[in-house]
């Protein structure tokens, strides 16, 4: 039943492509976000619907759309430098077939990066892109959000959709990614325009956004409760009474606090304890065999370089209690284990010139989005949108470079999209002050004439 | 069950969504009038 609701639903959004091709983008976007063909038993896992949608996108766009002053930001060429050398570094990897494996994904999430901002031509563009975003990884979050509301949930226990921990499906990767997204769910609760803030659009919004904060809860993953500290101060940021924000803040933490499950407050309370949990101490050790290897290795072992690892660690815990507490070391030992940051997965796996694009390619997106969130600070009423919007993105690329210091997501899809709707609305805005002269955007065009005296 | 609302309501918000922007000019070419100024035009010359 549900296969053929997913061939209905995917045949009706192909048949709305073939009257705008933008749609082919977004039915991109959607496939790969949500995945529909790891949801299905038979007939959609048949057919190739990723290739497809994303072959009908680039041939309409080939063939229909306006070329008409196509820009290129040097982003894109990072981005294609990246591509070109993880290619190089497949080919010489230590683990060559499973180098391959992620090679297969990972040039897709870049070569689409790339192609994004050339079809992002007009702001509407722009919106239904985020929109598409937001919907398709609402299925992953509301779902996750109703049932850690109604008691499910436990860190890799929270069942969402597909069983293999892939793609966003990951607890610690949806849980950053639920957070990363709330900047951009408040800004279509002001400006959208597909589905205008009405009181419908706010409250699915904000209940969106209560989903999106239950993620961490669900999942038990400290990453999220991290997140979710960046994006309080971050928020700070456009707030107008400061003081209140924060009391407004610290009261919900307060009253939250007792309706959160037993075993989430004592999994967050070992943030600080954290050489007691194998989980987070065998990351130290990661990360310093990561450094030592990558001083022999200075270009990187390739994709899944992790796998040739042998860590020995000591997990540190304490027995007893008051005077008689004593603290006991267990040698622990653990083989290939994977990144968990990742700093450390591009550093491992494409060496210093990987790890220094890569770098680039997403300081660049914050530099660049607090240029335009400056630039059109003050603006006539049909530019308010403009700053906001550069703000959102840049805040959402934030809290995911931050939930990614303790997640290996350095090459997820979902964030090379948020780095194509940046580089789209910088070269569309780069090319409408081409289009007005250069004039200075934020002198209001529409003033009236002085009045004579 | 959960899992089946929800995919419904994801599934049908983005379906309408797409059949919104077919229905927007500004999609492809923002010189393109806005629709509710092109139905109006539409209107006014039907009545004329």
């Amino acid at each position: 039943m549900r296969d053929l609701a997913f061939i209905a639903f995917l045949g009706a959004i192909f048949a709305l492509g073939f009257r705008r091709p933008f749609i082919f983008v977004l039915a991109y976007v959607y496939i790969d976000v949500v995945s529909p063909q790891r949801m299905s038993y038979f007939l959609l896992n048949a057919f190739p619907i990723s290739a497809m949608a994303v072959g009908f996108a680039v041939l309409s766009w080939l063939a229909f759309d306006d070329k008409k002053d196509t820009r290129v930001a040097p982003r894109q060429g990072l981005m294609l430098a990246l591509l070109a050398y993880c290619y190089w570094t497949t080919t010489r990897a230590d683990f060559p077939i499973d180098a391959a494996f992620k090679w297969d994904w990972v040039w897709k999430a870049l070569a689409f990066a790339i192609f994004l901002p050339l079809t992002l031509r007009t702001k509407l563009r722009i919106e239904a892109l985020l929109l598409f975003m937001l919907l398709s990884v609402a299925t992953i979050i509301i779902a996750g959000g109703l049932k850690t509301a109604l008691g499910g949930g436990g860190y890799g226990q929270l069942k969402l959709f597909v069983d293999n921990n892939s793609g966003l499906f990951e607890g610690s990767i949806i849980s950053a990614v639920a957070i990363c997204v709330i900047p951009l769910i408040l800004w279509f609760t002001r400006h959208g325009t597909i589905f205008p803030p009405d009181w419908r659009v706010k409250t699915f919004g904000y209940l969106l956004i209560f989903a999106c904060l239950l993620m961490p809860v669900g999942t038990q993953a400290r990453t999220g409760l991290l997140c979710i500290g960046l994006l309080a101060v971050l928020m700070l940021r456009d707030v107008k009474r400061r003081m209140v924000y924060i009391g407004g803040a610290a009261a919900l933490a307060l009253v939250a606090i007792p309706f959160l499950p037993t075993a989430f407050s004592e999994r967050m309370g070992t943030i600080r304890t954290y050489q007691a949990d194998a989980s987070a101490s065998t990351r130290i050790e990661v990360w310093k065999w990561t450094l030592d290897y990558v001083k022999s290795h200075p270009f990187g072992g390739g994709f899944e370089a992790y796998r040739q690892n042998e860590i020995k660690y000591d997990k540190i815990s304490t027995v007893g209690e008051g005077a008689s507490i004593t603290i006991v070391r267990t040698p622990e030992v653990d083989k290939s284990r994977a990144y968990h940051s990742a700093y450390f997965e591009m550093i491992g796996e494409q060496g210093w010139p990987g790890f220094a694009l890569w770098l680039m390619i997403h300081l660049g997106g914050i530099i660049r989005m607090e240029v335009l969130r400056r630039r059109y600070w003050k603006t006539p009423p049909d530019q308010a949108w403009i700053s906001p919007l550069a703000t959102a993105l840049q805040h959402a690329h934030m809290i995911y470079l931050f939930g990614a210091m303790f997640v290996g997501i350095a090459l997820n899809p979902f964030v090379y999209m948020l780095v194509g709707a940046q580089i789209g609305l910088d070269t569309y805005l780069a090319r409408k002050r081409a289009e007005e002269g250069m004039k200075p955007m934020n002198k209001r065009r529409d003033s009236p004439a002085p009045e004579p005296a | 069950m959960i899992d089946s609302l929800v995919l419904g309501l994801t599934h049908g918000l983005l379906l309408l969504t797409a059949w919104r922007l077919i229905h927007r000019p500004d999609l492809d070419d923002e010189s393109a009038p806005p629709p509710g100024e092109a139905r109006q035009n539409r209107w006014g010359r039907k009545r004329a």
